[in-house]
């Protein structure tokens, strides 16, 4: 229970019980819900991968690894895990910053993917989230209390994760002058985007499967991947992404992920309004959890877009 | 003359309405008397309870738990009910416990302290169907079959399936993050929740999660989902729809041995087919099982595996001659494939009656809920079977094998001296053997009051310390739903104050 | 206090909860006090821990409609109908429910031409307004005059029971020409075998009961001619003879005993054979009688007998939750009642069928007095054959 990896015991070592703290993953989403406050010392979770259990569908890993590393070793036996590929992004960071991949539709969300957390709380000491198992409900959840937490509630340095195999055909579409109904028949679709003039749509699963619905999409041009996505990532309710070019006037360029309710444009996203009382949750999270307010001073969740 | 005769009829019918036997009813908690008559004015006298028939039953669920105290029984109709009933309970001094259809396994809606009990059954309405944007907004009250019932005209339905879904509610599901067998391929219900209205310990109401991608903030929904009612208390819940696949295959793979069926489970997840659901159950469980649900389970095999699987039919072929390959090289007896839909029903039926039908068997049972590594199932049974034995006890294994989430059921009768130690010994060692398998106390059920003693096993001081907190930000006064789920050194609230007041028992 | 409950039975519940779906008091109030389970779990209660018995804990066992729609649901088969029937002849031989007039008005079902007299004086009394039917849950109209009962021969007996006899005879006949209609000689029990017994098991009076399934025993013994009923609520009490008595004679009784739809379903061709019949032009929806679903479990009769002499025959989508007719349970729980009842009617009108069929006469009058359009299956059937016969 308490034997934990050498590599999390010196990173706990490192964070150590005070003084205000952040961690480096791969910078890709550095400023999400905020600069780190000034002063702060910087420090960087362990790397590598610990164990994978292809037949368990998880995967252990430390924190600091890069995900397109990790998906590189996990595709030798078939499997990923939900997390989306940045250049340079890590385990630790995606699990942070809590933004799912644009095949959210099909990989299920980042949320979903935590299985157990090692993490240093505030004080210096390690905490055991979750279980080392596929299914668990023992005791309140933290593991989907971290995912998404910007590192302000506890620093993760070691992960498991859930894996699962990839489609044994994949297959991105560009299907040109249409909207994104064009592929509600379609049941391996694992993202739909839209840019309000073309559809692109990545088709996963069993080869008959995929190509019944190639048929099914009829005339349609088979692409690389996904399209350039512009900067900022937007999230509204699937029915807005749906209807996302009617009231696009501020966003500019934007790519609109159906299904899901991100949407990529060139312009940031405005701030929403938070209920108060969601607010006063948050602050209270933050203040029992961290109560000097060390770990990744000035990031809040709240601000995120 | 007509009303001469009404008025006749009323005063023979009459002195055996509700409202005359009430008054004659002692007002039980004697000390309730002005909690009760606050609860009343707030919320009306058709919706409280204070007799001691409906505080001993609202004391209970479905596990063997039997110490729960329960003070007076509201059953709200809003929001704005539940919100009355907390505050007055606040103004009491009393805590809040939330019941659902009381399904529990692990006496998580066993109230503790003679709090207030909030009976959520009669918030039991679908509030609205919103398919643009994949969700259902439902009452916690509403029963889960009831759910996809509803949603069937869409083609839509909701995805977790507790074996107990006909009886249980989409609020206590949220409560108890539950499981069920189609979850394997599916999620668990926090993968299904999108938002949930909440009323707070202080009798505020926020909104947690909403529908949008990514909510800003803390996954405050994500928190509170398997929060077991000590974080506040569900009035609304916007679950995602699933859309019904275009293809569906349910097998019945029958095997000689326990541990050919093991064997093939591990086999499966290892060959990286994810089917919609792997269901175990052994011969015992079987027997149980087949004179009620009729759906054609041998009850000479030594264990069947119910493998469902679905999506595009394509797919569905593939994997199903795949799962029957793997079976058959596995050495099994025999493999069927559901006909039609009746069929697939009934199989179904019989997996999900499993654990009433245990007093065909024994009187009594007691269930462990823990999870295992998958590819260590066959170890695991067998260890199983060889604590059980050393105990002399009978065991029904029916579980969701997919996962490795066991469901030993211990099945004995009460009214035999030292059964229950024995029992209480088997249990102990069935999870201490789960834990050093590196697998978790309990996958769905959650720890309720039976499990919480055993959380020490699973987790560290600092660990516990950690989700102390969480429980905190939501409820610092520890007055929602006291006394579960943490072992009690974590737990802010003082324990032995409760155990006193439960002392003298509803019918005092 | 000692309930008399066997033991194992008492504890085969493990309270799963799987049955309080198909309870038409907890789908209404919610509560676990008006669930089977929570009913188990009282009786346990006073039974094993000497529980006082609280005039709540009464109500818990009196709410219950007895429609043993639990049991159907019971992984378990818990016999909750005989533990609630043991619980009230408990309760009653105690004082603790059934009282005086309620006793009297039950005896007077076992006198025949009192309980005609009486019924033709209500009908009088309904025909000149004096009595509120709609309150009490009454018909709106009884008839005056009854047809006679008539034998036509000796191959089957036609149970024809108390209050139906008195108050739906028309039923009687019309259950007698389809039989007839199928080859079959009928003889009417009328006076023979006056009541079965079912709403006194209901209030608690066992040995009552037991009086009176003797009295119908001796007056249909002397042969093994086949008994008919018409009434699922009778067929079913007529059924458990075998139990309620205990007796090798009783069980033998209990063999001869069918509904009558169930006989019929066997011999449908015979009964189509004589000459081509033209369905009716109606949807019907079959409401499932409790004690023909979940007590005899022949409610399949129903539309298999159906089917040829209707246009369409629709199932209701409520899984066979009971009307809230209850025998008198919905005299003496009115409120209830009602709710419940308002839960079927819904799911009739979901049904988009213009006429309910019931097999009972209960549930019939009880529906009837929602406004519903309700005929007992057979006599559609009848409606059907004498419409092909002119």
């Amino acid at each position: 229970m308490t034997d934990f990896d050498e590599a999390l015991t010196v990173f706990a070592a490192e964070v150590g019980p005070d003084g205000p703290v952040c961690v480096r993953g791969g910078g890709t989403r550095w400023s999400l819900g905020g600069e780190a406050a000034p002063d702060t010392r910087e420090v960087r979770a362990p790397a590598g991968i610990v164990a994978f259990e292809p037949a368990e569908m998880t995967v252990r890993v430390r924190a600091g690894t890069p995900v397109v590393a990790l998906h590189e070793e996990l595709a030798a036996a078939g499997q990923r895990t939900a997390l989306p590929e940045r250049a340079g992004g890590t385990v630790g960071g995606a699990l942070m910053a809590g933004e799912s991949s644009i095949a959210r539709l099909g990989r299920g969300p980042v949320r979903d993917a935590l299985l157990q957390a090692r993490y240093v709380c505030a004080d210096g000491r390690i905490a055991s989230a979750g279980a080392g198992t596929v299914k668990n409900v023992s005791g309140f959840d933290l593991c989907r209390l971290l995912v998404g937490s910007l590192g302000t509630l506890g620093l993760v340095g070691e992960v498991l994760v859930r894996t699962f195999p990839v489609g044994k055909s994949e297959r991105w579409v560009r299907l040109a002058g249409t909207d994104p109904g064009a592929v509600r028949s379609c049941h391996t679709a694992a993202s739909v985007l839209w840019d309000g003039t073309d559809v692109w749509t990545l088709l996963s699963g069993y080869e008959v499967d995929v190509d019944e619905d190639l048929g099914r999409l009829g005339a349609c041009e088979e692409v690389d991947g996904p399209p350039e996505l512009p900067l900022h990532r937007w999230t509204c309710t699937p029915a807005e992404a749906t209807a996302f070019d009617v009231r696009n006037g501020t966003a500019g360029r934007f790519v609109a992920e159906i299904g899901v309710g991100v949407v990529h444009a060139s312009e940031p996203q405005p701030s929403r309004p938070v209920e108060p009382g969601v607010a006063e949750l948050n602050r209270r999270f933050k203040e029992r959890f961290d109560p000097t307010g060390r770990l990744n001073p000035g990031r809040d969740p709240l601000r995120r877009p | 003359m007509s009303r001469t005769l009404v008025a006749a009829t009323r005063r023979v019918l009459g002195s055996r309405r509700r409202g005359d036997r009430a008054a004659a009813s002692p007002p039980a908690g004697a000390g309730d008397a002005a909690l009760v008559a606050d609860l009343v004015e707030a919320i009306g006298s058709d919706r409280v309870r204070a007799d001691t028939a409906s505080r001993y039953l609202a004391s209970r669920d479905a596990s063997i738990y039997r110490e729960g105290n329960a003070g007076p029984v509201c059953y709200p109709g809003s929001t704005s009910d539940v919100v009355a009933c907390v505050q007055v309970a606040a103004r009491h001094g009393r805590a809040v416990s939330p019941r659902g259809a009381g399904t529990g396994l692990a006496g998580g809606a066993a109230p503790l302290g003679q709090p207030v009990v909030l009976a959520m059954t009669r918030m039991d309405k679908l509030l609205g169907v919103d398919l643009d944007n994949g969700v259902a907004w439902v009452q916690p009250g509403m029963v889960n079959l009831d759910l996809s019932r509803a949603l069937a005209p869409h083609g839509v339905h909701y995805a977790p399936d507790p074996s107990s879904q006909a009886a249980c509610t989409i609020g206590g599901n949220v409560a108890n993050n539950s499981g069920g067998p189609h979850c394997l391929a599916y999620g668990v219900t926090s993968a299904h929740v999108v938002a949930v209205e909440v009323v707070l310990s202080d009798g505020s109401v926020v909104t947690l999660g909403d529908l949008t991608a990514e909510p800003a903030g803390y996954d405050l929904r994500g928190a509170f989902v398997g929060s077991e009612g000590m974080c506040g208390i569900a009035t609304a819940v916007a679950v995602r729809l699933t859309r019904n696949p275009p293809a569906v295959r349910t097998m019945l793979l029958c095997f000689d041995d326990v541990s050919d069926a093991a064997a093939t489970v591990s086999a499966i997840i290892a060959a990286g087919i994810v089917p919609a659901a792997i269901e175990m159950m052994d011969q015992r469980c079987v027997t149980a099982v087949e004179d009620f649900a009729q759906a054609g389970y041998p009850k000479d095999a030594a264990a069947v595996l119910l493998v469902e699987v679905d999506g595009p039919a394509g797919g569905v072929a593939i994997a199903s001659e795949k799962v029957a390959g793997i079976a058959r090289r596995n050495q099994a007896i025999s493999v069927r494939t559901a006909a039609d839909e009746d069929e697939r029903a009934r199989l179904w039926k019989g997996r999900k009656s499993a654990f009433g039908a245990v007093a065909n068997v024994m009187p009594d049972y007691y269930l462990h809920d823990t999870v295992v590594p998958r590819t260590r199932l066959v170890e695991v049974l067998e260890r199983i079977y060889e604590i059980v034995d050393r105990y002399d006890l009978i065991v029904l294994n029916v579980f969701h094998a997919g996962d490795g989430n066991l469901h030993p059921i211990l099945a004995y009768d009460s009214r035999v001296p030292g059964t229950d130690e024995r029992v209480h010994a088997a249990g102990r060692e069935i999870i201490e053997m789960s834990l050093d398998m590196g697998g978790a106390l309990t996958g769905e059920h959650g720890i309720g009051v039976e499990k919480r003693e055993h959380m020490n096993r699973m987790f560290s001081a600092v660990d516990l310390d950690q989700q102390s907190r969480l429980r905190a930000s939501f409820d610092p006064h520890c007055r929602m739903n006291p006394g579960k789920v943490l072992p009690s050194a974590h737990s802010c609230s003082d324990i032995g104050a409760l155990r006193a007041a439960d002392a003298a028992g509803v019918w005092g | 206090m000692h309930l008399g409950l066997d033991d194992d039975e008492l504890v085969a519940c493990v309270s799963c909860g799987l049955c309080l779906p198909h309870c038409p008091t907890f789908v209404i109030t919610g509560s676990d006090t008006e669930s089977p389970r929570g009913r188990i779990a009282l009786m346990r209660a006073v039974q094993n821990e000497g529980a006082p018995v609280t005039e709540d804990l009464i109500r818990s066992m009196e709410t219950c409609v007895q429609c043993r729609g639990c049991e159907t649901a019971c992984p378990s088969a818990v016999p909750f109908g005989h533990l609630m029937e043991g619980t009230r002849a408990a309760l009653a031989d105690a004082g603790r429910i059934t009282p005086r007039w309620q006793r009297l008005a039950l005896r007077m079902l076992r006198h025949r031409r009192l309980l005609l007299a009486g019924s033709t004086l209500l009908a009088l009394a309904i025909r000149l307004r004096l009595v509120p039917t709609k309150r009490l849950g009454l018909p709106a109209r009884m008839p005056l005059r009854r047809p006679r009962l008539r034998t036509s021969g000796d191959d089957v007996w036609l149970f024809t029971g108390c209050v139906m006899d008195a108050w739906q005879r028309d039923v009687h006949l019309a259950v007698q020409r389809v039989l007839e209609a199928a080859g079959a000689g009928v003889e009417p029990t009328g006076g023979v075998a006056p009541c079965c017994g079912a709403l006194h098991i209901h209030a608690g009076l066992e040995s009552e009961t037991k009086a009176m399934a003797r009295q119908v025993m001796a007056g249909l013994s002397g042969d093994d001619r086949p008994i008919l009923v018409d009434a699922a609520g009778c067929g079913a009490s007529l059924k458990d003879y075998g139990h309620l008595l205990g007796t090798d004679e009783a069980r033998a009784f209990s063999d001869r005993v069918y509904d009558v739809h169930e006989w019929l379903a066997e011999r449908l061709d015979e009964l189509q054979s004589r000459r081509p019949v033209a369905p009716l032009k109606l949807t019907v929806a079959v409401q499932d009688p409790c004690h023909l679903r979940h007590v005899q479990r022949a409610h399949h009769a129903v539309p298999a007998v159906l089917l040829p002499f209707v246009a369409e025959v629709v199932a209701l989508d409520d899984d066979g939750l009971c009307c809230g007719a209850g025998g008198a349970y919905s005299v003496m729980e009115p409120e209830l009642s009602r709710a419940i009842r308002e839960r079927k009617t819904a799911a009739v009108v979901r049904s988009g069928a213009s006429v309910v069929a019931s097999a009972n006469p209960g549930c019939s009058l009880h529906l009837a007095a929602a406004g519903l359009e309700v005929r007992h299956p057979l006599e559609l059937v009848d409606q059907a054959l004498s419409a092909s016969r002119s």
